[in-house]
């Protein structure tokens, strides 16, 4: 589908009935297990967080989180194995280093610090999962529909490059 | 052998038009239907470009359900396959043998989890609804940049390296050698049998240590498959799963098989040092033998210690002893190796309970060499006229320590989880004592007991009926160890006893014992080597503590014993049959398949400038100095994936989770989102 279609299509101003649409990286060895273990132990959540897995938390590559705030997103989660705890021995030592720049950064492009959230997650901590999400998407909620292009637009910075990354 | 997969493409979109993608989403048997309208979903997706086939069903890991995607790819010629269903980690692996029974690739395959995820932690219907069709619908503008993948196929070396000489790497030895393996078994020091030769019985059964492991031991030398090498040392490892080449220093032993006045040498020895092997308690001679009937049963030369005066040289006539041996190196060719490193029991802070200050306190470990007949007091205690009259034991001393209330160790920690073996361990020495002096007073401080194995609670219901006295301390304010200013026992133990409600107990102790907890043997060297993941307690790390407990996540390394946690000789022995079943397991295969979601250099991307080489875990990147660019070694790489974001040319992908795989997904899971 081509991406203009897409903008032009999405481009809906934030009305009564809105929802937060979260996007959350998670590793698969700890956070997406833990996320499991939330719904195992039957515990509730909103549904405005949808997941994607990657094997391991280093793999997030800070584009891909731009990309999902130039598409829509009104949040972006990232969930890692705890450290000392990684699958592979020092991914998350990387997601470490890169998240909080990453978020200084984001700021800078005028997206609050509410919107993107960092946290370590176990595969045990299926409780710690449903309470992020719960506050996350609480916090998402309160700042209300992000539109970060149309926010960049109104800078007069253009958001063609952060829209796509990698070109068409 | 590597077989490497087909060029990792970026974009993918040549497959879009040719994708047929078949869709299924399981009910669960209302697990999922009964929250999400799987029937709504299904109509929804299957107007989707590219799906030809959108279906539900009541089970789709049954036999039927199975059935009914293989018939459908074949059918319809399905070139992509979809299942919604429970997590992936449950029953990802079952469809993708599904879809390869098909005929088709399996890694053409995507799980999506609409049960874990959505169904079972979303009340609200529509909404679970909603969500599902969004995750499927990601995952079919995935699919359509999936690319055939093969596994990796690596042959193996048949031959095993087993890193240390206790218990389990006896045991793991042993068991590779009686299923026909070339098994070489390496240990640090000059003889084996590690810390099960420093005991004295066994629990649960009251066996001699000694002699259990003398069985061992017996059965590993004796069998011509195993080599055992001594006194050596690890200097360097390179290599992969299948094809480990190890480089091993073996440090001289200064004496051999042709000395047979063993004793007369060591006699004739006159330094003396501090006998580890008694934690102190003794002494030995710079040339020494570890311990009665040890292996191999030739003394050994401490270097640190002897001075070559050349007493020992003298006193044997010159025969079997060389003062002047070289350190020697080898290289050993292994395709598997296993880590038995073990463990080191805790050294109390200096002033902890009293340790270090007071002479009568003592480590549990101590005062089971105090009762071995063949330890340093020939079985005696300590007592200034005769044995002690009262003895205190202490639980939990370096374990289930609480952050703000036990003192930091060096690294900074508390030692917060629990030893396993210290309550049993300590029962067993307590009833060994009143076994043998029924007059003595023995009182045991401690927090919880955790006599948890098969066998173990008999320790605690016996010692309650021999009178043994227990005492419950408050971990918050545990038990102070203190210099009695009157009366006949050195020392008092202070607490206040929960069993009574608190009350202040004070009671006075010839003996305290610290029934130390359990740390593992500083291998930061090896961790480093191998790449082993380490847990936050500082203990190995396996890949999975149920599905896979011996393997680490280094592909051909695995676990045997306490390297991996504190456990007793029947665990650790578990652990090592087990490490040594798996590892035989995979060289029987003679060849290994990993997963093939390794990282891929694009060549015509590739800058060199070598910031992958700084972030990989595993040192698998390395840079080809003629055309200066960076290479991904496949059997080293374990496709984490790190190197792909780091890259800042994008010319590192990952396969199965490349650039244009996952914001495929990422736009079409926010499609319709709000831009502004």
């Amino acid at each position: 589908m081509a991406e203009a279609h897409i903008v032009q299509q999405g481009a809906t101003p934030a009305a009564a009935g809105w929802e937060p649409r979260i996007i959350a990286f998670l590793c698969y060895w700890c956070s997406y297990t833990g996320a499991d273990a939330a719904g195992t132990a039957r515990l509730k959540y909103p549904p405005n967080v949808d997941i994607i897995r990657v094997m391991c938390s280093g793999r997030i590559d800070p584009e891909l989180i731009t990309t999902a705030f130039a598409h829509g997103a009104d949040g972006v989660m990232v969930c890692g194995c705890h450290i000392g705890d990684c699958h592979y021995i020092s991914g998350n030592h990387k997601t470490m280093a890169r998240m909080p720049l990453l978020k200084r950064t984001l700021v800078d492009l005028g997206i609050e610090p509410d919107r993107f959230v960092h946290e370590w997650v176990s595969a045990a901590e299926g409780e710690k999962f449903a309470r992020l999400v719960r506050e996350v998407t609480e916090r998402v909620r309160r700042l209300g529909p992000l539109g970060w292009p149309q926010r960049m637009r109104e800078r007069g910075v253009g958001c063609g490059m952060s829209l796509e990354p990698w070109g068409a | 052998m590597v077989e490497t997969p087909g060029s990792c493409s970026g974009s993918g979109n040549e497959h879009e038009n040719g994708a047929r993608i078949g869709v299924f989403i399981c009910h669960c048997g209302g697990n999922i239907s009964d929250v999400v309208d799987v029937k709504r979903v299904a109509d929804e997706i299957g107007k989707l470009r590219g799906v030809v086939l959108s279906t539900t069903q009541m089970f789709l890991c049954s036999d039927p359900g199975q059935g009914l995607i293989e018939q459908k790819i074949k059918e319809l010629g399905l070139n992509r396959v979809i299942v919604a269903a429970c997590s992936p980690t449950l029953h990802q692996l079952t469809f993708r043998r599904t879809v390869a029974r098909a005929g088709l690739n399996q890694f053409l395959f995507e799980h999506v989890n609409v049960r874990e995820q959505v169904s079972w932690v979303t009340e609200d219907a529509e909404a679970a609804t909603q969500k599902a069709t969004r995750l499927i619908r990601a995952a079919v503008d995935r699919v359509k940049h999936l690319i055939p993948l093969d596994k990796r196929r690596i042959s193996i070396h048949p031959a095993a390296l087993v890193i240390g000489g206790g218990i389990a790497g006896l045991v793991a030895a042993r068991d590779l050698a009686q299923r026909g393996m070339k098994v070489t078994l390496v240990e640090k020091q000059p003889f084996l049998g590690g810390r099960v030769a420093q005991l004295h019985t066994l629990f649960p059964t009251g066996e001699d240590a000694r002699d259990a492991l003398k069985r061992v031991i017996e059965e590993v030398v004796s069998h011509e498959l195993v080599n055992v090498i001594t006194n050596a040392q690890i200097l360097d490892s390179e290599g992969v799963v299948g094809d480990f080449r190890t480089r091993i220093r073996i440090e001289p032993r200064g004496a051999n098989s042709q000395l047979r006045q063993r004793a007369s040498a060591v006699a004739a020895c006159p330094e003396q040092t501090i006998n580890e092997f008694d934690y102190g308690l003794s002494q030995r001679k710079a040339i020494y033998m570890a311990y009665p009937g040890c292996y191999p049963p030739i003394p050994a030369i401490d270097w640190n210690v002897c001075t070559k005066c050349g007493k020992c040289l003298w006193a044997v006539g010159g025969r079997g002893i060389n003062l002047a041996e070289q350190p020697r190196e080898m290289v050993l060719h292994s395709g598997i190796i296993v880590l038995a490193t073990g463990f080191d029991p805790y050294e109390p802070l200096y002033g902890e309970y009293g340790y270090g200050i007071f002479p009568r306190v003592i480590t549990l470990q101590q005062l089971i060499r105090l009762l071995d007949p063949l330890g340093p007091t020939g079985g005696r205690l300590p007592r200034n006229d005769g044995e002690p009259t009262r003895i205190a034991f202490i639980h939990c001393v370096g374990a289930r320590q609480i952050e703000g209330v036990n003192q930091r160790q060096p690294d900074g920690k508390v030692k917060d989880y629990c030893a396993r073996t210290c309550c049993t361990g300590a029962l067993h020495a307590a009833l060994e004592i009143r076994r043998r002096h029924p007059e003595v007073m023995i009182t045991d401080f401690y927090q919880d007991i955790r006599t948890y194995g098969r066998g173990h609670e008999t320790y605690y219901e016996q010692a309650s009926e021999a009178g043994i006295l227990f005492v419950r301390y408050d971990p918050r304010h545990p038990p102070r160890v203190e210099g009695n200013p009157k009366g006949d026992s050195p020392l008092l133990v202070r607490t206040s006893d929960l069993l009574t409600g608190g009350l202040d107990v004070e009671m006075p102790a010839d003996l305290v014992v610290l029934a130390t907890g359990v740390v593992p043997h500083d291998i930061s060297e090896l961790v480093g080597m191998y790449h082993c993941a380490v847990g936050s307690d500082s203990f190995l790390l396996e890949v999975h503590p149920k599905l896979r407990p011996v393997e680490l996540a280094v592909a051909g390394v695995f676990l045997a014993g306490s390297c991996q946690g504190p456990m007793d000789v029947t665990e650790a022995c578990a652990a090592a049959s087990a490490a040594a079943s798996k590892s035989a397991a995979l060289i029987a295969q003679a060849q290994v398949e990993m997963d093939p979601f390794i990282a891929k250099v694009d060549e015509e991307l590739c800058t060199g400038c070598q910031t992958c080489l700084t972030v990989c875990p595993y040192d698998a990147i390395t840079r080809d100095e003629t055309r200066g660019i960076a290479v991904v070694s496949e059997a080293r790489c374990t496709g984490c994936g790190t190197c792909a974001a780091t890259c800042p040319s994008n010319a590192i992908q990952q396969f199965g989770f490349n650039d244009a795989q996952v914001l495929a997904e990422v736009k079409a899971l926010l499609q319709g989102a709000a831009l502004g």
